[in-house]
């Protein structure tokens, strides 16, 4: 008592005022995630996160309210994003792969329809493609902003490599399993697979099937038609997948390596691995680990053809592109359409473009010349542009709750844990609704 | 509570101290407020075990997939989840791994604990290296070894005499042995710290007689260590059980349950089933299974060693 009477005033105001800012602040910390005048962005946390961050970082210097970043890293990200969504710490805005990933949170009526945003300022829906645009349209309602770049799943490969073995990047089914058999010989693994993710392997069965049965097998069985996993089509592509394996194209440690370590990616930029089958974003994978292999040898060319395949060889497979979502709790709707807007200016294209993403603008061909490999967006955006049909990727395209069981099912039939039988099974029983 | 008891009545025959420990609270002659003291406690447990544990066994009579309200299904998860064979398969994998942990991690942390409790002038210094990986985080330790055993960059790629092609986490047998391998080495130093301090305690007057009747060094420690370091060892070994059946962390960062599911042991499983495909029911389900086979395995052995009614090892001394 005696040392508090002899206290200064002023420093036992100053406490109780820290106090009470304290006490304050674990109020609103309870309420939401995100504190006063500000609100949350969830992103998919990866390379591409330094555009992300130069962008909010750009949105805040002028915004009233203000934009917080928080990133999941890559392999939990859909997980976390379900067990937070329907709680107060639910972010206000957040990353998704469009259509079936969002139509559980649409039916829970979670989401905000995006429309009265457009109607207000209809450069949100104009400046974007529109079949990516759509992708993301839940029973006719627009729920996402396009906000990174389309990404098709393409074959990359070490120049070096191929050269050494005398390689030409594969045209044609059989001209990848010639390939196979020469890489062997010079004595590197083929293919590149990071078997131990698992969702790398898939990018195979999706790739294979829609070359040799067309886009319709998929979605028939999508829509749940069992018997499309049956067909002779589905089987047929089931073998063409096994004599690969057993040609040796992976090696024999696939089921170890895994992508999301970079392992496989630093298999290809050693010179250990061939080729890898990889997403668009592979390029600023290897950029951000050996930004010399990215910029020197790194090569790339569509999936092969097919003979006789019934799917135009132009398909592309992977993600259509990702999304921002607005929780209808937000509380600045107003501030956010702002962020929203951002997507389609000049420097959010260039800074996607100069780290290799392919963003779905129609203001992007104007900038193609500006990427970090000119060459590379160009050829995409080609590719894009040409393709008939871009298939979404099937763990994607499947409800969430399907993927574990799916990712099991082809690591399973790749390692010879399952046959043809036993594959086309496991598939029938993955939910599609 | 035990050994204070035999302190006071060292000589007390079997059947006496069971009637006495009835009274166990009036023997030491204080009174204590009994609840208003536990109270704290009590509450604590209340809020984060039992009340949880409640709504896990609600939740596993529902259907719920994280988003909406959660369905009542009756028996369907129960029904789904006895009928899975990956369940039945889970439930061999945990039993399989804990028993390896304790087949494994027992001998060598006896043999490093009885070392470490001696007084060589070198066993300050190299205890304090053992106890290390005591130190770090499940998780550190897992990606540290998930590097160190990578096929292409790791240490297999360097020794293929010992790991062969080094497809470790392809094939059931080796990626069993990866994550027996991760936690002895994670483990050993905890359970040796047990077995140092239970040593410690073993009272040198045994080895002295021992040494003037003649025994040498392996009968002293097979007559005289080993026997001294019984509850010890129980101590020890239901601490490996419970932890060997609800190993997680490394199962996940290091084989995600692959190949396949040669490696989904029943905590892995639970998580998949809840936060990976969004079965909250089903996950519920899998998680009250694995608390009644932990419970039951904990009180068979319990039972068997006769833990529950303890006897001191210095007895009669």
């Amino acid at each position: 008592m005696k040392t508090r009477r002899r206290m200064p005033r002023i420093l036992a105001g100053g406490v109780a005022l820290g106090l009470a800012l304290t006490l304050a602040g674990c109020g609103d910390d309870g309420g939401s995630a995100s504190g006063e005048n500000e609100f949350t962005v969830l992103v998919y946390g990866d390379a591409t996160n330094e555009v992300e961050k130069k962008l909010v970082a750009e949105f805040n210097k002028t915004s009233e309210v203000k934009a917080r970043l928080d990133t999941i890293p890559g392999a939990d990200y859909q997980q976390k994003l379900q067990t937070i969504i329907s709680t107060p710490q639910a972010p206000d805005v957040f990353f998704h792969w469009g259509g079936g990933s969002i139509k559980p949170f649409v039916d829970a009526d979670l989401l905000l329809p995006l429309d009265d945003f457009v109607k207000k300022d209809p450069g949100l829906k104009d400046n974007f493609l529109p079949s990516v645009f759509d992708a993301s349209v839940v029973d006719g309602k627009a729920y996402g902003i396009p906000m990174r770049g389309t990404q098709p799943v393409l074959l990359f490969h070490n120049k070096k490599v191929l050269d050494e073995a005398g390689v030409q990047p594969p045209e044609t089914w059989d001209d990848l399993l010639a390939a196979v058999e020469e890489l062997k010989d010079a004595g590197v693994t083929p293919i590149a697979l990071g078997g131990g993710d698992m969702w790398p392997t898939q990018m195979w069965f999706q790739y294979l099937y829609d070359r040799i049965a067309g886009p319709e097998l998929f979605q028939q069985a999508l829509d749940g038609d069992k018997e499309a996993w049956e067909s002779e089509d589905s089987r047929k592509a089931l073998g063409m997948i096994r004599e690969l394996v057993d040609a040796g194209a992976f090696g024999d440690t696939y089921d170890s390596v895994k992508f999301t370590n970079n392992g496989s990616a630093q298999l290809v930029a050693s010179g250990k691995a061939g080729f890898e089958l990889m997403g668009s974003w592979y390029y600023s994978t290897q950029q951000s680990l050996n930004e010399e292999f990215a910029a020197e040898d790194l090569g790339y060319s569509a999936f092969p053809a097919v003979d006789g395949g019934k799917g135009d060889p132009a398909n592309l497979a992977g993600n259509t592109n990702n999304y921002y979502s607005v929780m209808k709790k937000a509380e600045h709707p107003e501030a956010i359409a702002e962020f929203l807007k951002l997507m389609y200016s000049d420097t959010f294209v260039k800074d996607q473009l100069s780290i290799g993403n392919l963003p779905t603008t129609t203001n992007t061909a104007d900038f193609l010349d500006q990427a970090a490999s000119p060459e590379y967006s160009t050829y995409q955006y080609d590719l894009v542009a040409e393709a008939p049909h871009f298939q979404l990727s099937w763990d994607q395209a499947y409800p969430q709750s399907a993927a574990t069981d799916m990712h099991k099912a082809v690591q399973q039939f790749f390692n010879g844990g399952l046959d043809a039988d036993g594959f086309i099974s496991a598939m029938q029983a993955l939910p599609t609704s | 509570m035990t050994t204070q008891m035999t302190r006071v009545r060292p000589a007390a025959p079997p059947e006496r101290r069971r009637r006495a420990r009835t009274r166990t609270a009036n023997v030491a002659g204080v009174g204590r407020p009994g609840f208003l003291w536990a109270a704290p406690a009590t509450l604590f447990f209340a809020a984060f075990a039992v009340v949880p544990l409640l709504m896990v066994v609600v939740l596993s009579f529902m259907s719920w997939d994280g988003i909406g309200d959660p369905e009542f299904t009756g028996l369907d998860n129960w029904r789904r989840v006895l009928d899975d064979p990956v369940m039945i398969k889970s439930i061999w994998l945990s039993l399989l791994l804990t028993g390896l942990g304790v087949a494994i991690q027992t001998p060598l942390s006896i043999l490093l604990g009885v070392w470490a409790a001696g007084n060589q002038k070198n066993r300050a210094v190299l205890s304090a290296i053992y106890f290390v990986p005591l130190l770090l985080s499940a998780t550190a330790v897992a990606v540290v070894w998930g590097a160190l055993l990578d096929p292409n960059f790791g240490v297999p790629a360097e020794a293929t005499w010992l790991f062969g092609d080094g497809n470790l986490y392809g094939e059931q047998a080796s990626a069993i042995g990866v994550l027996a391998f991760v936690s002895t080495w994670q483990f050993t130093p905890f359970h040796t710290l047990i077995y140092q301090g239970a040593a410690r305690a073993v009272p040198p007057v045994l080895y002295q007689a021992a040494e003037v009747d003649g025994a040498g060094r392996y009968r002293q420690f097979f007559h005289i260590t080993l026997p001294q370091l019984r509850n010890a060892m129980i101590t020890s070994m239901i601490l490996m059980v419970v932890g060997g059946l609800t190993t997680f962390e490394t199962v996940l960062i290091l084989t995600q349950g692959g190949p396949g599911t040669d490696t989904t042991i029943s905590a892995y499983y639970m998580y998949e089933r809840a936060f990976r495909s969004f079965d909250y029911g089903a996950g519920a389900a899998i998680a009250l299974v694995l608390v009644l086979a932990a419970t039951l395995i904990s009180l068979v052995m319990v039972r068997l060693s006769g833990y529950d009614k303890m006897r001191s090892t210095t007895e009669g001394l």
